[in-house]
């Protein structure tokens, strides 16, 4: 080791008592995690997950190139925009958008604290808040990144040539209604993530148990999840071929696409503060 | 003065026959359980769909009116459907740190140094799971057969369905076997006990999600196949001697139960090691 | 001197277990050791220090302000925690430039701090390394960069000599040196009271959560010394020996074990002094060893908790 003088760096520390801007510190987080997520083996997984509605679109291409498909919607059968639209909800919206949101969501500092790793960034003069916004931030477009491009082949693949400029629209549409979906999952279960010790199976239950559930009961209990407002964004018809379908089509009421947007935002916002909050309050003892 | 020796002391009491260390094992992972209030509700709440059939079943032999009520077989094997969703947290919930936790903690070297073969700590850690599994599925489901016959005070519903406890066995030992092998399996492929999770539920939930739009698009049930829970749910079915029109053949579905189950011993196998030899 | 470090009745409670117990202290400048047995509180009371926690009661202080929720405070503060904990997939290089970018540096600056620290610590060649593929010693010494690129006036270093070797650990101890010598202060930890000693003569002894002794190592030795101390003698003729040392009243008793004396002494210089003699001149036979029991730290705690 070069014995001598310290690393020296004169002039870097800043008037004493003046913390680093919460924007500022927040895209220097964002930069640091963007970096570790891409590389990390759950994008990968992440990446199957989203190359399997690719995979299913090359299915169907070929099935209705064969003159096969059945798929009907409320007894009408459809062609390749009908498709589209069945796997954005079925896929997508249902699926691959809460999976991920649980996924990321309840890691984005939990996985900090497990590895041990948050200590350096605890020890940095930035805002706790901005350690977690950072994050967030960097788990959208991580997530928009892997997951919009692949709703963007399945467009190609599913809806006919001809159709592309008519239905490029509805594809804004859809996009942006999956970026919400990633957005306010992705908050929701980040909070999930600071303040319960199990957040992934919270998550799970709260994804896959209580949100579809809650879907087929009357009254306003459907009101308490994410799924109910994302699906009155939806522009096509959901397909009611099985009982459930059926059912919550009874119970269905929906709501305009202002009241649904506002819902989201405001448990998008609300989620986000009061994780901020948490962390910022929180002591994290990590386990020698 | 007598001068009393202050040094290691060697273990002088019984010790137990080699063979019996999976014991050990699967009674400390219980019991490491057990201690958590949380999973203890878990599994509280996996016995609350069992309450619903008991009253259903008492409502059906006291009362005439409810004799639309009583359970047929068709009752058990929609119980155990039900089931399948605690099946899932459980597992998860239970065995997701079963190896992962010991390799974060470079543990298998010290079980791995004692008397202990892989064959004994994969099969306690396997135990620790399926005494779980059991006990949110077979035993509700045969309690539920006792109730159902201490509430009619004869034994002519076992009596005239006499398979029926046997079909429950068995679906129940597919379903959690299946359930405790990908788990422990996946459980071994990493250090991280919540990467372990969501690997687990990403592959049955993906797989789920793809059956079912596979279904939509095609028209076709044959695709069952891609989702080992609803493969698993085709044998079930047949157990029950409900499989008249399976969406695979049952054949092929017990081929690939079987297949899973190898890969998942097969990867067992490979990474239960006390040292990693890199090449 | 000026306190770096304040504490006033500070106590940290983890539910019914007390980490830290009605501590209070002046941590002046310079390098300060912090020493006592594992589960001693040394950790907790650095992670209270560094902010990382919150006092369950009673205040700390670091270069006069409060540290919890004060982020403005790690401008001047450097930690290098105990755990061994890294981004693995990024490479030394990477990992201490992105932490330096965290004190609001530009890409440059950073990139060139990041440098400078790894140069300082040795690691400069093996920077654009892997951290994963680190050996111990390494990641030892990247954990001490990323404490150092900011150019912090205050150095909080938790057990750094953990787990090097005894070549690097002597680097080390040097390295911690040359930076006090620069005018950082800089509070270490250790377990090993002789690591300590080679950095430093101001101590912190700390056991069971509380500070049992503060001040000139040397003086605390002292303390010491005023109580029997105990030394092991292996010698040829162990009999011919005792009958040498009981001539004097530095011993105050004596006891055979197989080919060894062991001596109880009031006055441990005076007595180290006349064995040197009795050695130089052969008298009472040869001797081959020379221990003392009392000198780890654990003894040392003993003595002080009798106190």
């Amino acid at each position: 080791m070069s014995s001598g003088q310290p690393a020296a760096g004169s002039g870097q520390q800043p008037a004493a008592g003046s913390g680093q801007s919460f924007v500022r510190s927040t895209m220097r987080i964002f930069d640091l995690s963007l970096g570790e997520m891409l590389w990390a083996r759950r994008t990968i997984f992440m990446a199957l997950i989203v190359a399997a509605p690719v995979f299913l679109a090359v299915v169907s291409r070929i099935v209705s190139a064969n003159g096969t498909a059945v798929l009907r919607i409320n007894g009408e059968r459809v062609g390749g925009g009908g498709i589209f639209g069945v796997m954005i909800w079925i896929l997508y919206l249902k699926f691959i958008i809460p999976a991920l949101g649980v996924f990321y969501g309840t890691s984005l500092i939990a996985d900090e604290v497990e590895d041990k790793t948050i200590t350096y960034l605890f020890t940095r003069p930035i805002p706790r808040r901005s350690i977690v916004m950072g994050k967030y931030l960097a788990y959208v477009a991580c997530a928009a990144s892997v997951v919009l491009p692949s709703v963007m082949i399945v467009f190609m693949l599913m809806v006919p040539f001809g159709e592309i400029g008519r239905s490029f629209g509805p594809l804004l549409g859809d996009l942006g209604i999956i970026a919400i979906g990633l957005a306010v999952y992705g908050a929701v279960f980040l909070l999930a993530g600071v303040m319960l010790k199990r957040p992934l199976v919270a998550g799970l239950v709260f994804a896959f148990g209580w949100e579809p559930i809650a879907l087929l009961l009357p009254g306003y209990l459907k009101h308490f999840t994410i799924a109910y407002y994302l699906q009155a964004l939806m522009p096509q018809a959901m397909p009611a071929d099985d009982t459930l379908s059926l059912l919550q089509a009874v119970v269905r009421d929906v709501p305009s696409a202002t009241v649904s947007l506002l819902w989201l935002l405001f448990a998008l916002v609300i989620a986000l503060i009061l994780a901020m909050r948490a962390v910022e309050s929180r002591e994290y003892i990590l386990e020698q | 003065m007598p001068i009393h020796d202050q040094g290691y002391r060697h273990y002088a009491g019984q010790r137990a026959r080699h063979g019996r260390a999976w014991w050990v094992i699967a009674r400390a992972g219980v019991l490491e359980r057990l201690r958590e209030r949380r999973f203890l509700a878990l599994l509280l709440f996996a016995w609350s769909p069992f309450v619903v059939r008991a009253v259903q079943a008492y409502l059906a032999s006291t009362f005439p009116q409810a004799s639309f009520l009583a359970p047929d077989v068709q009752t058990f094997r929609a119980f155990l459907d039900q089931q399948r969703v605690f099946v899932f947290f459980v597992t998860i919930y239970a065995g997701s740190g079963l190896i992962a936790n010991d390799l974060r903690a470079n543990a298998l070297q010290l079980y791995l140094s004692r008397p202990i073969t892989r064959v004994e700590y994969i099969a306690g850690k396997l135990l620790t799971l399926l005494i779980f599994l059991v006990a949110v599925t077979w035993l509700p489901a045969v309690l539920l057969v006792v109730l159902q016959v201490m509430f009619t005070g004869d034994t002519v519903f076992v009596t005239s369905h006499p398979y029926l406890i046997p079909a429950i066995t068995l679906a129940c030992a597919l379903q959690v076997c299946v359930a405790a092998c990908a788990m422990l399996a996946v459980s071994s492929l990493s250090r991280s006990r919540r990467f372990v999770a969501m690997l687990y539920a990403g592959i049955v939930l993906f797989t789920a999600a793809m059956d079912q739009a596979l279904r939509l698009i095609t028209g076709s049930r044959a695709w069952a196949w891609v989702s080992p829970q609803d493969t698993l749910a085709v044998l079930i079915d047949a157990t029950f001697g409900m499989s008249t029109e399976p969406a695979v053949p049952v054949l092929v579905a017990v081929v690939l139960v079987a297949a899973l189950i190898a890969v998942s011993i097969a990867v067992l196998a490979r990474r239960v090691r006390a040292v990693e030899v890199v090449a | 001197m000026t306190a770096v470090i304040e504490a006033e009745h500070l106590s940290k409670w983890y539910g019914q277990v007390s980490g830290l117990n009605d501590v209070t202290v002046a941590v002046p400048s310079g390098i300060t050791g912090l020493l006592g047995p594992n589960g001693a509180g040394k950790s907790t009371f650095m992670k209270l220090v560094t902010g990382q926690l919150r006092p369950s009661t009673g205040t700390v202080r670091v270069c006069g302000d409060p540290i919890w929720g004060n982020p403005a405070q790690y401008f001047r503060l450097g930690f290098c925690p105990e755990q061994d904990a890294f981004y693995e997939r990024m490479t030394g290089l990477e990992w201490v430039t992105a932490l330096a970018r965290l004190h609001g540096l530009s890409p440059d600056a950073a990139d060139a701090a990041a440098r400078r620290a790894l140069e300082t610590v040795d690691l400069l060649e093996a920077a654009d390394r892997k951290i994963g593929a680190y050996s111990k010693g390494m990641r030892q010494r990247v954990k001490l960069a990323q404490a150092i690129a900011h150019d912090p006036a205050l150095l909080i270093l938790d057990e750094p000599l953990s787990g090097l070797d005894p070549i690097m650990r002597r680097r080390t101890i040097r390295l911690i040196k040359d930076w006090g010598c620069a005018g950082k202060s800089i509070l270490v930890s250790s377990h090993i009271l002789h690591e300590i000693e080679a950095m430093t003569s101001n101590i912190l002894l700390m056991h069971n959560g509380r500070i049992l002794a503060e001040g000139n190592v040397y003086q605390i030795r002292a303390l010491i010394d005023e109580h029997p101390h105990t030394v092991s003698i292996r010698v040829g003729d162990p009999r011919a020996l005792a009958r040498r040392l009981l001539t004097d009243e530095d011993v105050s008793s004596l006891r055979f074990e197989p080919g060894v004396v062991v001596v109880e002494t009031p006055r441990p210089d005076a007595f180290y002094s006349r064995l040197t003699q009795l050695a130089a001149s052969g008298e009472g036979g040869t001797i081959e060893e020379v221990t003392s029991p009392d000198d780890n730290l654990q003894a040392v705690f003993t003595y002080l908790v009798k106190t």
